[in-house]
């Protein structure tokens, strides 16, 4: 196994696309986009996240299992904010006190 | 002369891929169960957030941007030098291993830092939840309920970062003993996934608690 | 039809090699093993430990519960009681049990393996959880917790007087157990199978495990960060669920009913995965519908998850969130159901053996579907609306926990007790103490079925004198109960040293498990064993298994 996984060549330009989207973002949030501000901060944070887990943790060169793993934790921390905001979200729905 | 990697294999592995795997399996799983973790944190923060958006944009307004976006900065180079490290393991450049594995340690200690002098100068504008804090907007109960979570993750993350240096002190400390090679550095793969975890959490917490109030400075 | 008698006509076992127990002795041989089978014993030792003090303040309560008014003990001690009867109970009985002792002992030969995949770090789960239960031994002793198992706030953050701080620290640190566990597990299962041994030819057994490993390693962090938020809201009197500055206390049930609903499958999974092991086995038959039972347990972990807000139907949530997690209980029940069709059907045209272990496992299917169809009750938030925090709901749950967990529990105890201690127990003895453990049972909490629809609310230290008959049954349930449980304890540590020699394969059954003696080797297996044959193939082992 003397043989790299990834290339250093592709980490360091792994490495300068983080950087960019952190310029970009930084940049975006002196703006003011109202609501739309946290979303855009949260949607590059997901891509950088991608990138670092993709490429420095090796997650696209590895086995299914890892990537199963890996989506599994995501699918499932989005299971438990989901169905919470749900709720919060549909209070007031009803034409009754308190539902 | 003993074969350094069957030493390196636990006797209830039998063969070196199968202990690489099964130990990158278990950390991955681990790692799930941080992202479970801090999960549970990022979604009461959203509760909140989505009630009181007025006083969590306040709150963010009262962080230091700048410093914010210069640690993630900072932690994203750390994660290039540790995947360093990893190519360097994997290649058999016990050298280069050392060397990489030092600059995330020491990179890792300017987030930290940083980290502390942003909590010194909470402390110092009194944004400390509970009886030292004071503020003066309208919202001024929901400023405290986004500095408490302020506190709390970014507390959290800061823990696991001091594990993550103890952890890779000890891969820089077992470097220089000569247990890692080309066919075996599996120890270095491990602390690699950590600390890139760790950065990932870092990412969401800058994207939510440092971008939506930038604007309002 | 008589039952089938063990030892004769298979070969006289000669124990004169070393095995597990033996191949090692002296306490620090213990205290520094990684053998997953000596860790498995050690285990054993704490639950018993934990399981009859748990029930020792059980018996307290229903004591205290005889007379309308009660008599034994104020409100105040009353609330302690039903505490830390359910914290110790659900964290250091339910939870570990069976996992952490069969399954520990169990999994790694069921699939053919040497051990767990990180033994050291089995050995650390069990430090842990030990001193897990001495923190929270001790905030029992200083004066006990007060707040329900369940920690509401801001009862537990702001007005509860009791050690609630210690509690939860050492609920938070039994949780790392259950990961380390957890994780271990689903490594062990995925990279550690013997060669030959796909997925589709494993035992239930293991397919019901790893599912309950799923459950351990992603609902139990969100308990720990639950936790620790009471823990730090109490310590820095901030308000995170306090509603006097802000908080919401429905955002604290929501996360901790994130995970303490998945946590009753971890209690229930492992106890359906010993009863597929003990019906194909005492029916002479593979499990009816492989594949739908595989299938099921994970869908009870996956499904498990999306259900929580049952809990809270009158806590506050909205409707529309109450509607969906009413619709996703009634869908959790399907995948369980699937499970007692198919072990009735294994049943059907069996050869059915009426051992200790199967009459637990009878037991179990007829304990669990009333406990689960009653959970079908509660589903429907109407009903809910009625029974809730009444007896209706502490009958439920016990029918599952304590009529199906605990006689699973101990009907795998029995069932593997020859292969981990080389010896047999007391047939007769036995099955009179599995009897016992029913009909005690269904006395203690049968009468709570009907007290909770009549209106006895729950947690309440005196209840009108119109309950007091059903309360005068379950009491008197509740003592035959305990002796159900106290002669096993009894008799499996007499015939730990001197039952009868057990073979290899008391039972004639099919499973890895079986082809090595009794007790095994530290390693289990001198080779690794190539599967090339289904799960519960009777027939095709006939000839080795000597079935007539």
């Amino acid at each position: 196994m003397s043989q790299s996984t990834v290339s250093a060549r592709t980490y360091l330009f792994t490495l300068l696309a983080l950087l960019a989207l952190t310029l970009l973002t930084s940049l975006l949030a002196l703006v003011d986009l109202g609501r739309f501000s946290f979303v855009a901060g949260v949607a590059i944070a997901a891509v950088k996240a991608s990138l670092i887990a993709c490429i420095f943790m090796h997650a696209l060169y590895e086995t299914k299992l890892i990537r199963v793993v890996m989506t599994g934790g995501v699918i499932w921390f989005l299971i438990l904010i989901s169905l919470t905001l749900g709720d919060y979200l549909t209070r007031g729905w009803m034409p009754f006190p308190g539902k | 002369m003993a074969d350094p990697i069957a030493l390196a294999v636990r006797e209830q592995f039998h063969s070196p891929e199968q202990q690489r795997e099964t130990s990158t399996v278990g950390m991955w799983i681990f790692l799930i169960t941080e992202v479970m973790l801090f999960g549970g944190l990022f979604t009461a923060f959203s509760v909140y957030r989505m009630s009181h958006p007025a006083g969590f944009d306040q709150g963010s307004a009262d962080m230091e941007f700048w410093l914010g976006a210069i640690n993630t900065a900072v932690l994203i180079c750390s994660s290039f030098t540790m995947a360093m490290a990893v190519h360097s393991a994997e290649v058999g450049k016990n050298g280069k291993l050392a060397l990489f594995l030092t600059l995330t340690i020491l990179i890792g200690l300017v987030f930290l830092a940083i980290k502390f002098t942003e909590y010194y100068l909470h402390y110092h504008d009194q944004k400390l939840p509970g009886i030292l804090f004071h503020d003066t907007s309208p919202d001024a109960a929901y400023v405290q309920m986004f500095f408490i979570f302020y506190f709390l993750m970014t507390g959290l993350h800061a823990l696991h970062m001091l594990i993550g240096e103890g952890i890779l002190c000890t891969m820089l400390f077992r470097t220089f003993l000569g247990s890692f090679s080309e066919h075996y550095h599996t120890p270095i793969e491990l602390a690699g996934l950590y600390w890139h975890f760790v950065d990932t959490v870092w990412v969401f917490l800058f994207a939510i608690f440092y971008i939506p109030g930038a604007h309002m400075k | 039809m008589a039952t089938l008698t063990l030892v004769e006509p298979q070969p006289a076992p000669t124990q004169p090699q070393l095995n597990y127990l033996t191949e090692k002795t002296g306490l620090l041989s213990w205290l520094f093993t990684t053998d997953h089978k000596r860790i498995g014993l050690l285990y054993v030792f704490s639950i018993t430990f934990f399981f009859f003090f748990g029930g020792f303040f059980a018996l307290l309560m229903r004591l205290h519960l005889l007379l309308p008014q009660g008599w034994l003990f104020g409100h105040e001690t009353y609330n302690k009681l039903f505490t830390m009867h359910g914290i110790i109970m659900v964290w250091f009985f339910l939870i570990p049990s069976i996992p952490n002792t069969l399954g520990n002992f169990v999994l790694p030969m069921m699939i053919g393996a040497k051990d767990l995949a990180f033994p050291k770090l089995n050995l650390l789960s069990w430090y842990i959880f030990m001193l897990a239960g001495m923190t929270t031994l001790y905030a029992m002793i200083r004066g006990g917790v007060d707040t329900g198992w369940t920690f509401y706030t801001p009862f537990s953050t702001s007005y509860s007087t009791t050690f609630v701080i210690t509690a939860a620290i050492g609920i938070l640190i039994s949780g790392f157990s259950s990961i380390l566990t957890g994780l271990n597990f689903m490594a062990t299962v995925h990279r550690m199978r013997a060669p030959g041994l796909t997925w589709y030819r494993l035992p239930i057994f293991i397919w019901s495990m790893y599912a309950t490993s799923i459950i351990l390693v992603l609902a139990t962090p969100v308990l720990a960060i639950t936790l620790a938020m009471i823990g730090i809201e109490r310590v820095f009197q901030v308000g995170i669920f306090d509603p006097n500055l802000g908080g919401d206390p429905v955002l604290f049930q929501h996360m901790f009913w994130f995970y303490s609903h998945p946590a009753v499958y971890i209690m229930v999974l492992p106890a359906m995965a010993v009863v597929s092991e003990i019906i194909p086995t005492f029916s002479r038959k593979p499990i009816f519908g492989y594949k739908a039972v595989a299938f099921s347990s994970m869908a009870i972990a996956i499904i498990g998850f999306l259900v929580w807000g049952h809990h809270m139907f009158v806590a506050g949530e909205s409707a529309y969130s109450a509607m969906t997690f009413s619709f996703l209980s009634y869908m959790v029940a399907v995948p369980s159901a699937i499970k007692v069709f198919n072990w009735t059907a294994t049943m059907y045209k069996g050869s059915i053996q009426l051992d200790t272990p199967m009459l637990y496992a009878i037991g179990f299917v007829a304990l669990f579907t009333i406990g689960g169809m009653t959970g079908l009750f509660l589903a429907a938030v109407g009903l809910d609306v009625h029974v809730t925090d009444t007896y209706f709901v502490i009958a439920h749950f016990h029918y599952i926990m304590v009529g199906g967990t605990v006689m699973a529990f101990l009907g795998g105890v029995h069932f593997w007790w020859p292969k981990i201690s080389g010896k047999m127990y007391p047939e007769f003895l036995a099955k009179l103490c599995a009897l016992t453990v029913f009909l005690g049972f269904n006395l203690t909490f049968f009468p709570q079925f009907i007290l909770g629809y009549l209106g006895m609310p729950r947690r309440y230290a005196a209840y009108p004198p119109e309950f007091e008959v059903l309360n005068v049954l379950s009491t008197a349930g509740a003592s035959i109960l305990g002796v159900g449980y106290v002669v096993p304890l009894i008799y499996l540590i007499w015939a730990w040293k001197f039952g009868a020699p057990a073979p290899a394969n008391p039972w004639r059954t099919t499973g890895l498990e079986w082809k090595t003696p009794s007790p095994p080797p530290k390693h289990n297996f001198e080779e690794t064993p190539t599967v090339t044959w289904k799960a519960y193939d009777f027939e095709a082992q006939k000839e080795e298994l000597q079935l007539g």
